[in-house]
């Protein structure tokens, strides 16, 4: 049951990578709605108006009304009169102004309390851009079957730490929320509103763009590990959450399926989660033999050593292996 | 040995300080500050002080996706720190006071306020463009367009013709949007106090 996790994830993020197209088509069928303008529009218009009617006609009343509904993206979102924020804009907002709005703070408690729970789970089930660099690693594997060098340097986990620390020294220093113009969830719902609705990709595109190259280039995933201000947030708000994945030492044969799919570079078969997971269940989709599961504790298992199913355990006998009861 | 092992830590810091103020620098060298074009508006009951807005605004775009009129538009290229901040260009497009824009702002960018007292700005004309203050002919678009009225815009006494903006004008500019003349012969300006 677990495994197929991982699909519904990317049908997850798929869906709210469509929700963020879908919504400024919207936007624009709303305001030819609320100007009754279907006569003058130019055929290419009618055509949209027409799509967007056929979407809409079965769920709303007054479409220029009631398709505000919904509006925004997974920076800051209304659903049905629910605001929601990402806890970074908050952070950020609070830095550039020092100052608390409590409205806006509130807005951000449900994905605080989900982070504190469910520790990176944005990351993986949510964030518009995963969908992209995740698209983007495949990409690098396709590159590497050409003969190129794929993306494996390393660096140090706590840069995007810094990222955070900088990026709240600058909103503080300059009165602007730093965060909005490299964050990518931030970016990319913003840019596709610009894209579909106002006719044009802003800045926020060519820096993507450049995060996308270095993730192709120098480091797979490297700007969610190193860089992401986001990543950082909800990891150390993420640091002793409930929901973690754990490896059922009894199951596990070590056939390291699991480190190499993690997207995150972390070592499901050698018990190395920490803070740095996000509860993708990738390596869960991959494990041949069911020996990943979610566990309600808030630390990680201490390293319990070979799999029971591996050859190093089968060789050495259980003796070798600590935590064993 | 301790000195040394303290100057690395240092070194050690400083790059991570660096390496964190990297991805910023880059990003603020995509968006040049731009001379601000005085035809641009905030959106109505944005906060007065332009710093306290562009503190306050998260560059969410709800604002805009609410519009009707679909007249908010963004710095998306250009603006240095104000980047993504919303304006509104009347000669464009208008804002129509509908007030959504202030309902979704999930910051206090934008607040709820009654409609008379918003302020986008005054508008002034131009009485050596506008038509009637020419004596070329017959128009009071403006006046017939506002939609705040008497209070915002009316005649000129004992004349029916030439147009004159009253204190009560809130800057939303829909009477540039409508303005006949090629050149504009009205504007919203910042309210001088």
């Amino acid at each position: 049951m677990l495994r197929h996790l991982n699909k519904l994830r990317l049908a997850t993020l798929t869906l709210i990578f469509a929700a963020l197209i879908l919504l400024p088509f919207l936007s624009i069928y709303q305001s030819y709605r609320a100007a009754y303008a279907y006569d003058l529009l130019a055929p290419t218009e009618q055509r949209l108006y027409d799509a967007m009617e056929w979407l809409t006609e079965s769920f709303t009343n007054d479409p220029a009304e009631d398709l505000d509904a919904i509006k925004g993206t997974t920076w800051s979102a209304s659903i049905f009169d629910l605001k929601l924020s990402d806890p970074l804009a908050v952070v950020g907002q609070i830095a550039a102004g020092a100052r608390v709005y409590s409205p806006f703070l509130l807005s951000a408690l449900i994905p605080i309390i989900l982070t504190v729970l469910l520790g990176r789970f944005f990351c993986g089930w949510v964030c518009p851009a995963t969908l992209l660099y995740e698209i983007n690693s495949a990409l690098s594997r396709w590159l590497r079957a050409l003969g190129l060098r794929s993306p494996t340097r390393h660096f140090d986990l706590r840069f995007k730490y810094g990222v955070l620390a900088v990026g709240l020294l600058l909103s503080v220093a300059t009165g602007s929320i730093f965060f909005a113009i490299i964050y990518p969830p931030a970016i990319i719902g913003r840019e596709l509103y610009y894209a579909i609705a106002l006719g044009g990709f802003g800045a926020g595109t060519v820096f993507f763009a450049l995060t996308l190259l270095f993730d192709l280039l120098v480091a797979r995933r490297g700007f969610c590990r190193y860089l992401c201000p986001g990543g950082a947030l909800y990891s150390l708000l993420g640091r002793y959450r409930l929901l973690r994945i754990a490896r059922k030492v009894e199951q596990c044969n070590d056939c390291t399926k699991c480190d190499v799919v993690c997207e995150f570079g972390l070592l499901p078969m050698r018990d190395g989660f920490g803070q740095e997971c996000n509860n993708c269940t990738a390596c869960m989709a991959v494990c041949p033999t069911d020996a990943l599961a979610f566990r309600i504790a808030l630390t990680d298992l201490p390293a319990q050593g070979a799999g029971h199913l591996g050859r190093t355990h089968l060789r050495h006998g259980a003796a070798h292996t600590p935590g064993e009861n | 040995m301790q000195r040394r092992g303290l100057l690395r830590r240092l070194l050690a810091f400083l790059a991570l300080l660096a390496g964190g103020a990297l991805p910023f620098g880059i990003s603020r060298l995509l968006v040049p500050i731009a001379v601000a074009d005085p035809s641009h508006l905030r959106p109505p009951g944005a906060l007065a002080d332009m710093r306290d807005f562009t503190a306050a605004c998260i560059g969410c775009g709800l604002c805009a996706e609410v519009c009707p009129p679909r007249c908010i538009e963004f710095y998306t290229r250009s603006g240095g720190g104000a980047v993504n901040t919303p304006y509104i260009d009347p000669r464009a497009s208008a804002c129509i006071l509908c007030g959504k824009c202030m309902e979704v702002c999930p910051t206090d960018a934008l607040r709820v306020i009654p409609r008379q007292e918003i302020d986008m700005g005054i508008a002034k004309i131009d009485r050596d463009t506008c038509y009637p203050w020419l004596d070329r002919g017959v128009c009071g678009a403006c006046v017939t367009v506002c939609p705040v009225g008497n209070k915002a815009i009316n005649f000129e006494f004992a004349n029916i013709y030439r147009p004159v903006v009253r204190d009560g004008c809130v800057g939303c500019g829909l009477c540039v949007e409508i303005c006949p003349h090629p050149a504009l012969a009205i504007h919203v300006r910042p309210r001088v106090a």
